[in-house]
Order: C-alpha cells, then structure tokens, then sequence
C-alpha cells in the first residue's frame, strides 16, 4: 500500500508559558475541527503531547508571556525553530494579568503570594531552590523579546478566532482579524 | 430648514453639503452619518478636543484640527478617512492602552467599554509601544463608587460633567504628562469629598471602566452615557 508523503503536511506546536492556560482550552474548543487542523498538519509539540524539545516546526502557538529566566530561553529556541511565531492570546501579546505584577517590586510579589498569604498557618518562605525557575523583575509581552510574525488577542480568544487564524495559515493565506472582526481583548 | 436662514457649503469626504454656520465639523459629521472617531466627546458637555481621534485634515492648513473643537467655515474641504487619519487615530488607540493598566480580562467594563470599541474599529490587534505599567491607586472609599486610575484615559469627561451638569466640580485634574490625574477636591479620598454630591453622572460619562458603582461584578456594568444629554436638554425645556 502506498502512503501520502508526510513531507507536504506542516508542522504544528503549540507552546505554554507564563499564562493559564486557558488559551489552549480554547484551542480545545474548536472540537472536531480539530481533524481538518489534523488533516493538514501534524502537532509535533503541545503541553497535550509530550515534553520533547521543539523540533522545527511550520507554525508556532505561543501562549503566555515571558516571566522568567526559563521562559526567556524557550522563546529564543521556538524563534529559532519555527517559522512562523503566533502570539497567542493577551499575555502573550500584552501581558495583560501575568503583567499585573509589573506595578510591584518583585519582593513584594513574593511576600503577598508566600509569605503574607492568608492560607499560610505557619510562617512562610519564599521558595529558592536551583531547579526552580527564577522569575525575572518585569513581565514582558512575546514581542518584546523576539520578532512575532502574527497575534491573536483574547483572554482567552474564541475558538472561530484560533480555527480561523490556524486554518488560514495552514492553507498559505495571512488571516486579517480586523477585516474578519475577530478582535477581542478580554 | 428654514429658507431665510444663511447656509454655507462645505465638502466633506467629497460629498458637497449645505451647513449652518456655527456648528463644529463633528457635529455636522454626526448629522450626515460620517464616521467620527471619538473618546472624550459627550454630547451635553462643552467639547475640548483632549482624546485627538476626531483629527480631520482640511485643505490649506498644515496641522490635523480636532473636529470637535473646529467650526465649519464656508468652502472648507475636510477630509476624514485617510491613510494618515487612520495611522494616527491607530497610534492614539495604541497610547491609550500602553499607558495605564488596562486588564480587559478582570475589568468590570470588559464588553461594555468605549476603548474596547474603539480598538476593534481601529483594527488594533497589539501594542507597539512599551508599556509603562504605572503604579495606580484604586479609590474605594466613597461608599457606593469606585474610582480606578489604573483604568482611566484622562478623557476628563467626568470632570466636565460634574463641573457643567452636576455644577458640584468634586473632579478636577492634576499633574501633566503621565503623571496626570484625576482627583477628589485637592487630591482627597472620594469618601472625604465635601463637594461630592454622590449623584453618579460621572459614572455614566466615564467611558471605561475607571468609575463604577460597587454593586456589580465583572462584566455587569451598564452605563447610559447619552442620559447626560438627555437630561441637558430636559433642563432648557420651559415648563
């Protein structure tokens, strides 16, 4: 039996970073759309598929925005391995709530989640140990960092908006959320 | 239109129109369905061109005017929707985001809020200028109102309607820059005020979600800014 070449499928990773990820959830929602996304492309790398290092991909999905050191280093690999970068959601496009901690020193961050924290029944510490990530002073939106090749604002965006983004990307059209009046904060 | 009345011709977006002299070039926009952007225009308050997205070009003069504070003259050629109107009014949109702390997704105007209108209409999808986080106060203690700076745009409609409706003048302005700010009386807590009559226009007039009642959650807000026009025009109605 004959198979399809594989070459001519794209290739799909969907990244999380500093976010909720409730992007992906919304990525979730477009349902059983999922296998005409399927049909022209295979996703190589995703929170829902396993922890390899980024391959070279077509098209990345980043969600999230850039909050620590670790962070910083990731984005720096999927610019390099991907060709296409998509911030993906508000925080990775304007850091929108991981950047709510911009306002404060970052001491203060730590001491309001760990140590003033009203669950606490002991006294708390700030956790410090070498494998943990390091938190930078500022969080900082994808673009700020890397060169981004295409946004899709929302918090989270709608399903339509990332079928519609993701479909034309992979049939080589550039989507126009303005035109389409997929625009969405919040 | 009364025949003895003396009307001008102006052209606007090569469309040729007969006017009254006296009123600005926004109104007469609003009156033929010409789009206007706008933020810190209320219809009921004197207008004072703070938000420039009303910019027009006309011909013979160099500089963008304001629509809402320039007076149509006689054989004016406006022009409204350029490609440099546009670059700008996508740059101030821009600037109103990248200044405070807009967070659409814990805002409780999140869906009913002029901004976000307007940033869907100006096609903006992000932010090309660094933001500049700013520390902002949340002023929580009026007992029925909120007054969030972080999201505020300075658009000082609050202000003029408190000062011109209200006549209670509880909002003024402070500082320049991006220091500027709103404040209570002399830059007291709004539950201190004196001047405050705690009538809740300026929460009406407020366009984002800067002032808002605390009764409500997120994305529950309504606000009913055309009251304040509304009830200007009630006031001269003679009984």
């Amino acid at each position: 039996m004959v198979k399809y070449k594989k070459m001519s499928k794209k290739k799909l990773a969907t990244v999380w970073l500093g976010g909720c990820s409730g992007c992906h959830m919304s990525l979730l929602d477009i349902d059983e759309r999922i296998l005409d996304v399927a049909k022209l492309a295979d996703i190589v790398k995703s929170p829902i598929v396993d922890g390899k290092e980024m391959p070279e991909v077509d098209i990345a999905l980043v969600e999230g925005s850039i909050t620590s050191d670790e962070h910083f280093r990731e984005i720096l690999h999927i610019r390099k391995k991907a060709k296409t970068l998509i911030a993906f959601g508000d925080c990775a496009v304007m850091t929108n709530v991981t950047g709510m901690r911009n306002y404060f020193p970052l001491k203060e961050v730590f001491d309001a989640a760990y140590v003033n924290a009203v669950s606490n029944d002991t006294e708390g510490q700030v956790p410090g140990h070498p494998s943990l990530l390091k938190l930078n002073d500022k969080v900082v939106p994808l673009q700020e960092v890397v060169n981004v090749d295409f946004v899709i604002p929302g918090c989270p965006p709608s399903a339509d908006t990332i079928f519609y983004v993701l479909f034309e990307f992979l049939n080589d059209r550039l989507p126009d959320l303005g035109k389409a009046k997929k625009l969405k904060y919040g | 239109m009364n025949c003895y009345m003396n009307t001008i011709p102006i052209i606007i977006d090569d469309k040729k129109l007969e006017v009254d002299p006296g009123k600005t070039i926004l109104e007469v926009c609003r009156e033929n369905e010409i789009e206007i952007l706008t933020m810190c225009h209320l219809k009921g308050v004197l207008d004072i061109g703070a938000c420039r997205l009303c910019l027009v070009e006309i011909e013979g003069v160099n500089k963008l005017l304001s629509a809402c504070t320039t007076k149509v003259a006689a054989n004016m050629i406006i022009r409204t929707n350029t490609d440099r109107i546009k670059k700008y009014q996508r740059i101030t949109t821009e600037l109103f985001f990248a200044e405070r702390n807009h967070v659409c997704a814990v805002c409780v105007a999140n869906g009913k809020c002029e901004l976000q209108d307007l940033g869907y209409k100006v096609g903006l999808d992000h932010i090309r200028y660094p933001h500049l986080f700013p520390q902002c106060e949340v002023d929580t203690s009026h007992p029925w109102y909120v007054m969030d700076h972080n999201r505020c745009i300075m658009c000082t409609r609050c202000v003029r309607v408190c000062n011109e409706v209200e006549g209670a003048h509880n909002w003024d302005v402070m500082n320049r820059g991006h220091q500027v700010r709103v404040i209570s009386d002399f830059n007291s807590p709004w539950g201190e005020s004196v001047t405050c009559t705690s009538c809740g226009k300026c929460l009406h007039a407020c366009p984002t979600g800067a002032i808002w009642p605390k009764a409500i959650v997120q994305g529950q807000l309504q606000k009913n800014p055309g009251m304040i026009n509304e009830l200007v025009e009630k006031r001269k109605m003679k009984l």
